[in-house]
């Protein structure tokens, strides 16, 4: 059995609204993340993967079985949602055994396998508190142990970062690594952050089309030569912002550090910089504006 | 898997306030209604009274009923029951002129005969106001008696003592100490002494149950969006047939372990009772009638919370299901005292005693449950089928109201 997915062709639509344009990818092993804007078609994209969403046109194929067999779907993928949460009165433990019988595991397994999740996302030591006592960061980890908890081949995680502070963000991220060492993990995110501390092999998703797929390094050749730094007063500002896509910018007295992008180097005291993930996705979701 | 799940349905359960509310109103009423039940003894000669039986003789049905008639009219106002609910109606001077013309007719007294007897009536009886029997004419058959008080019914609007369907209940008369040692016989001979009270029993209990599974389905089946686990559960492994039936079948359970729990109280004293007096004993009789009796309506209220909130999302199963206990419930005051089953939801039989209703209707009461038992059954693989659809994105009928709202602000 192929340990990858398979897209082809994938549409789909709410009533008239088209969510995602003949999507084609090939995930194979490892962490795969998907980058995009806020109503990009990631979680429609997610869901139809997940099988909560039926596709309209396309073949999707997860490890050789056709999305839309979903009992043997759900055997092999486990998800966790952009937003969720567990039955508030129940503590961890109980939530994982409760969704561990929901996942076909016997008692034995579940006896054997829930302490040592809980252990891989550190919570250890809070299994008997309950789920509503919980704060977003350990919810975010409980919510990776019950979906890797029958040992899926496939993990699909949608923005598991959001609402995470710096800490746990990079927390989650490194166990998402350690996850990804054995499956497929496909990482959906708007936070470029994310993508370059874990991912390889990316894909990014503009208004439901795939607009790049490769690895990071290649996405960051892309923007190499096309990126400027420069210390301008704040009254130019409006005007740089203007002509080029800013990436960030750092105060400084009455003057401003920016980073920009631009085909060629915009005037004297601009230095060029060495390019970086978030830099080069922003020349690819506005690269026709910095061409002009 | 079904088995781990069932339990873990059960423990759920029981550890939500809304099934603890559910179980305090199941004591609340058995305390208040059948708390202080006596179990019956052989009835003794001299007794000052013998309590009441339903009467089938239709000159004991005419008697009361042109008493009750006579009383209304005196008073010039008339309960009827449209909808359930008692209502008083006050006659326009035609129509009560025309109820008049009828009595008279019904008992040969004119106006002020009857006005006279209604005065001595009043001014004989002190405390409470007791029925008062009125002889009907001599020569009145019973189908014109029917038909003079179908007349009367349609001039109060209907839904009055004098409607043909209210008729019968109007036969209620003291029994002698022949009838109640007759009644007392059927009980201990036929019903084992516990079934009379088992029937009692879940006469009061199916009253409530037509409505409180309702509450436990609609909050069970919200729960999972309310928590935001619908996904968790929706990608998971277990088939759909294998949730919704296991959530289902630990709500019939969990529902019917405080009715066998109360039960073993009433049990004990006709036990008791049994014992002194020398009586065999059904001692099964309350199981029987639990199962018999109040699971098809707990299934079928169970089902149908369960089915519409699988729909829509809503707790529109509380209004549905409040809507068909009210007509229910109102109904069947008609045939309170047992026999008249239907095919009402909340079959009520008011009585320990009138064997021989209860065995006069059996088939009906058993083709009536089963008719539940099998909507039950019916509603539930849809449930299932909606369950599973919902799973796969389809039927998500929340999800288009809040995008038909979004659409039109």
């Amino acid at each position: 059995m192929s340990a990858e997915i398979r897209i082809k062709g994938l549409n789909q639509y709410y009533g008239k609204k088209q969510a995602l344009k003949n999507v084609n990818l090939t995930i194979e092993t490892g962490m795969f993340g998907l980058l995009g804007r806020n109503g990009a078609g990631k979680t429609t994209f997610m869901k139809v993967l997940a099988t909560l969403l039926p596709k309209s046109e396309g073949s999707v194929a997860i490890c050789g079985k056709n999305v839309e067999d979903a009992a043997k779907i759900r055997k092999i993928v486990g998800y966790l949602p952009q937003e969720f949460s567990m039955y508030g009165n129940m503590t961890v433990y109980e939530a994982m055994d409760y969704l561990g019988v929901l996942s076909g595991l016997s008692k034995s397994q579940r006896k054997q396998r829930i302490p040592k999740l809980l252990c891989k996302v550190n919570l250890q030591e809070d299994q008997k508190k309950k789920v509503k006592t919980l704060s977003g960061g350990m919810k975010r980890r409980l919510g990776i142990a019950q979906a890797i908890l029958h040992n899926p081949k496939v993990l699909i995680v949608d923005e598991p970062t959001a609402g995470l502070d710096p800490e746990e963000r990079v927390r989650f991220r490194n166990l998402l690594c350690e996850i990804a060492e054995e499956r497929i993990v496909i990482l959906s995110t708007h936070i470029v952050g994310d993508i370059e501390a874990t991912c390889e092999e990316i894909a990014v998703l503009d208004e439901g089309c795939v607009i790049y797929q490769g690895t990071v390094a290649e996405l960051i050749k892309m923007a190499e030569g096309k990126v400027y730094s420069a210390e301008i007063s704040k009254k130019e500002l409006d005007l740089l912002k203007k002509r080029y896509v800013v990436t960030s910018m750092l105060t400084l007295g009455n003057n401003v550090m920016v980073r920009f992008i631009a085909d060629r180097k915009p005037f004297d005291s601009a230095k060029l910089c060495e390019a970086g993930v978030e830099d080069a996705y922003m020349y690819l979701m506005h690269g026709k504006r910095g061409e002009d | 898997m079904f088995g781990q799940l069932f339990l873990k349905e059960c423990r759920e359960t029981a550890r939500s306030l809304i099934y603890w509310i559910l179980v305090g109103i199941m004591l609340f009423f058995f305390a208040t209604q059948l708390g202080e039940t006596e179990i019956a003894r052989e009835p003794e000669k001299g007794q000052e009274s013998y309590g009441m039986h339903q009467s089938e003789d239709p000159d004991v049905i005419m008697r009361n009923t042109l008493g009750t008639l006579a009383d209304e009219y005196y008073r010039e106002s008339y309960t009827t029951y449209p909808i359930g609910f008692a209502k008083t109606v006050k006659p326009d001077k035609k129509e009560q002129k025309r109820i008049g013309e009828i009595l008279e007719e019904a008992t040969g007294l004119d106006q002020g005969e009857i006005k006279k007897t209604m005065e001595e009536y009043y001014g004989s009886v002190t405390g409470l106001v007791a029925e008062m029997p009125m002889e009907p004419v001599d020569g009145l058959t019973y189908k014109r008696f029917k038909e003079l008080m179908k007349e009367v019914d349609e001039l109060l609007g209907g839904g009055s003592h004098y409607g043909e369907q209210y008729l019968a209940a109007n036969g209620i008369e003291p029994m002698t100490y022949e009838d109640a040692i007759k009644e007392y016989h059927l009980l201990v001979e036929k019903d084992g002494l516990s079934g009379g009270y088992a029937r009692l029993f879940s006469d009061y209990m199916v009253i409530i149950l037509g409505i409180l599974p309702v509450f436990l389905a609609t909050t069970r089946e919200m729960r999972d969006r309310r928590a935001k686990m619908q996904e968790l559960i929706y990608t998971r492994r277990a088939k759909s047939g294998t949730i919704v039936v296991s959530r289902y079948l630990s709500m019939i359970v969990m529902t019917l372990l405080p009715l066998f729990l109360l039960s073993f109280l009433p049990l004990a004293e006709c036990i008791k009772v049994a014992a002194s007096d020398g009586i065999r004993i059904d001692h099964l009789a309350y199981a029987k009638y639990i199962l018999g009796w109040l699971l098809p309506t707990v299934m079928i209220v169970t089902a149908v919370g369960m089915f519409l909130t699988d729909l829509t999302d809503t707790a529109a199963a509380v209004l549905v299901q409040g809507v068909w206990w009210f007509v229910s419930v109102f109904t069947g005051v008609q045939g309170i005292d047992g026999g008249a089953y239907g095919w009402n939801l909340i079959p009520r039989h008011n009585t320990e005693l009138n064997y021989k209703g209860f065995h006069d209707g059996f088939v009906q009461l058993v083709s009536n449950r089963v008719l539940y038992v099998s909507f039950a059954i019916i509603i539930v693989a849809l449930t299932v089928g909606i369950y599973s659809q919902k799973r796969r994105g389809r039927l998500n009928v929340r999800g288009k109201i809040l995008a038909d709202r979004k659409s039109k602000s």
